[in-house]
């Protein structure tokens, strides 16, 4: 049966939309495409609140279940799971408003603000990893600030077929060593260079090729920006001497200056007294 | 669930015909699954062919039945690396070199001069390259042999006013009717409009999924590309 | 250790140090001991009042303006009783008193331990 490419591109809009028909949602827009899904904004009759829905193409083990473990405020969290009509696998979750990493990371924001966001990544990593829960696929486009500062880790424990190349680790197994090789990679993309060398180096060795020579845990990352942050010296980088005066200047600056003052009173009085 | 809208099984999942291409392989079928290949792959070669070299149609015709020949006899399928590219890609990168082959036999039969040659007397002119033609004319044979399936399953079923509405509705070019004028068409409420559109799309999902199994090498392939065909 | 014991240990330290510098001055290099000792004991007492008062107001601005006029205080009843014996200093006495007050005060407000009462009801 012929068809013209304006019937196909139609249908290529319509079919793949998910029926759900026998579930309490019902169909808004598509919000995006991740992992092994596509998610929609939809509207929870019963509760009458919105949702997202992510309809999985391929059936993927356990994947609603393994993130309905994990609670944490990084972590949306899963509502409800269920089969389509047509047999594909669905799970309800809170829709979260707001922009994401990559999107975000265009406006103006000080070093503080993106540090606060990495933080927030970290804390939602390490806590899955005390669950035994892997990422996968930590990128800027699985992380989504919300509109009033709020930060959620999205498609947790799903590995995309192809990879995101610069996010993800060079390793073929995937374990904790490669989320945290991803977080370097997110804390370069959000906080440039030229922003800060500490952070950059920070970056550098969480993101380090050899999985031996990165940081052991999220935690010990963390542990490394909330350092550099109280203006110590951090484990990713020894420092040119310049850098740790004026580390110790900036940490000291009272001290500093109230010594400066008594040493030019001192000076003065003696110059006073002599003249 | 309403059986008049359910395709069939507690999961409304259309059985697997299909055998994917390793399997079918391994299964010693690779005739069988080189008919699926064929049938979905006929005319985009054909297209190629013929833009790529500019041969006429009839030429153009037998290079494209050479093709599937050699490739029969040359276990074609046992070549085949899933990890390095995707099948579809795989295929018109086989085209290309023995379209290339071809050329160059060609040109060693013609005694001097420069090669010349014959123009193309199809109707409309492509624009796109023969790549993206080719990708374009997959396309349009994967749907049209699914909406062949669909239309056999349907009239199988006696669900032929479900593909009626379908038709009538999805399948056109002109303005769309309005639900509530199929209802009075057809002669049903509705929201059985409704439930038969959804019923057929998902039908043609299924279908589709099938069609592109058997010319996959195995379900991480499959998935690739029906993420890219809905996209 | 708290912060009494910090301003105490600091003041005395640092008014020593503070009183040494007369040695620069040939007409008080005979009076040593008894400026060393004076200045100690001035500085000792303005710590130990700065860290009784770092444990009340968790506050650097605070403490160096505490500290501060502390200082002033005692370096101006030193002058005062210095003056009576001669020719007044007052200048040279008060000026390095109050920015050792004032280092003293901030020392007292960074480091040490704040009292226990005062974390309890923050």
């Amino acid at each position: 049966m012929e068809v013209s490419d304006s019937v196909i591109d139609h249908l290529r809009r319509v079919v793949p939309l998910p029926d759900l028909a026998g579930t309490r949602y019902q169909l808004e827009s598509e919000i995006g495409r991740g992992g092994l899904g596509v998610v929609y904004a939809a509207r929870d009759r019963d509760l009458d609140r919105r949702v997202a829905l992510k309809i999985l193409e391929v059936p993927v083990e356990g994947e609603a279940q393994v993130i309905a473990r994990l609670e944490h405020p990084a972590i949306v969290p899963i509502y409800e799971t269920g089969t389509l009509i047509d047999g594909r696998s669905f799970y309800a979750m809170k829709l979260v408003t707001g922009a994401r990493l990559d999107h975000y990371v265009h406006s103006e924001h000080k070093l503080g603000e993106r540090l606060r966001i990495i933080r927030r990544v970290g804390e939602a990593l390490a806590y899955a990893h005390s669950k035994a829960v892997i990422h996968r696929d930590l990128k800027p486009q699985n992380v989504m600030v919300g509109e009033f500062g709020e930060v959620y880790v999205m498609d947790w424990g799903v590995e995309t077929v192809a990879g995101t190349p610069g996010f993800r680790a060079p390793e073929s197994t995937l374990d904790q060593q490669s989320d945290i090789y991803s977080l370097g990679a997110l804390l370069q993309f959000l906080v440039p260079p030229a922003m800060s060398a500490a952070v950059a180096a920070i970056a550098a060795k969480a993101s380090h090729t050899d999985p031996g020579q990165r940081y052991g845990s999220v935690t010990a990352l963390l542990g490394d920006i909330d350092r550099f942050e109280q203006g110590l010296a951090i484990e990713a980088w020894s420092e040119p001497i310049w850098h740790r005066l004026q580390r110790f200047a900036s940490r000291n600056a009272v001290l500093l200056w109230l010594l400066a003052a008594y040493t030019a009173v001192k000076f003065f009085l003696f110059f006073w007294h002599r003249f | 669930m309403d059986a008049d809208t359910a395709i069939g099984g507690q999961a409304a999942q259309f059985p697997s015909t299909h055998l994917s291409l390793i399997e079918a392989t391994e299964a010693g079928l690779s005739s069988e699954a080189m008919n699926h290949v064929v049938a979905l792959y006929w005319k985009p070669v054909y297209k190629f062919i013929r833009l790529k070299l500019q041969k006429s149609n009839e030429d153009s015709k037998d290079l494209t039945q050479g093709f599937f020949t050699s490739a029969l006899q040359r276990d074609f399928f046992s070549r085949f690396d899933p990890c390095k590219a995707s099948f579809r890609t795989y295929l018109r990168m086989a085209v290309e070199r023995y379209a290339a082959n071809q050329h160059a036999a060609d040109n060693r039969e013609k005694r001097g001069g420069s090669v010349q040659f014959e123009t193309v007397d199809d109707h409309d002119v492509p624009t796109e390259s023969p790549e993206v033609e080719f990708e374009r004319e997959w396309r349009r044979q994967l749907f049209s042999h699914a909406l062949d399936d669909l239309r056999s399953h349907c009239r199988e079923t006696g669900k032929q006013v479900h593909f009626g509405i379908f038709e009538d509705y999805d399948l056109t070019d002109r303005d769309r009717l309005s639900y509530s004028d199929l209802a009075v068409k057809y002669g049903i409420p509705e929201t059985s409009v409704t439930n038969y559109l959804a019923w057929a799309r998902r039908t043609l999902r299924a279908f589709i999924t099938e069609r592109l199994r058997g010319t996959t090498s195995g379900e991480k392939e499959l998935h690739e590309e029906l993420r890219r065909l809905w996209k | 250790m708290n912060k009494i014991l910090v301003g105490l240990i600091f003041g005395l330290g640092l008014g020593a140090l503070d009183g040494a510098t007369a040695l620069f001055y040939p007409e008080t290099r005979p009076l040593i001991v008894g400026i060393l000792i004076g200045s100690s004991f001035k500085g000792m007492l303005v710590g130990v009042v700065s860290g009784w008062f770092a444990r009340k107001v968790q506050s650097t601005g605070w403490g160096i303006a505490v500290g501060s006029v502390l200082g002033l205080l005692f370096a101006f009843f030193v002058a005062f009783m210095d003056a009576k014996s001669g020719k007044p200093h007052y200048l040279e006495i008060m000026l390095p008193g109050f920015v050792v007050g004032a280092i003293v005060g901030f020392l007292t407000q960074r480091m040490g331990s704040p009292s226990p009462v005062n974390t309890l009801r923050n």
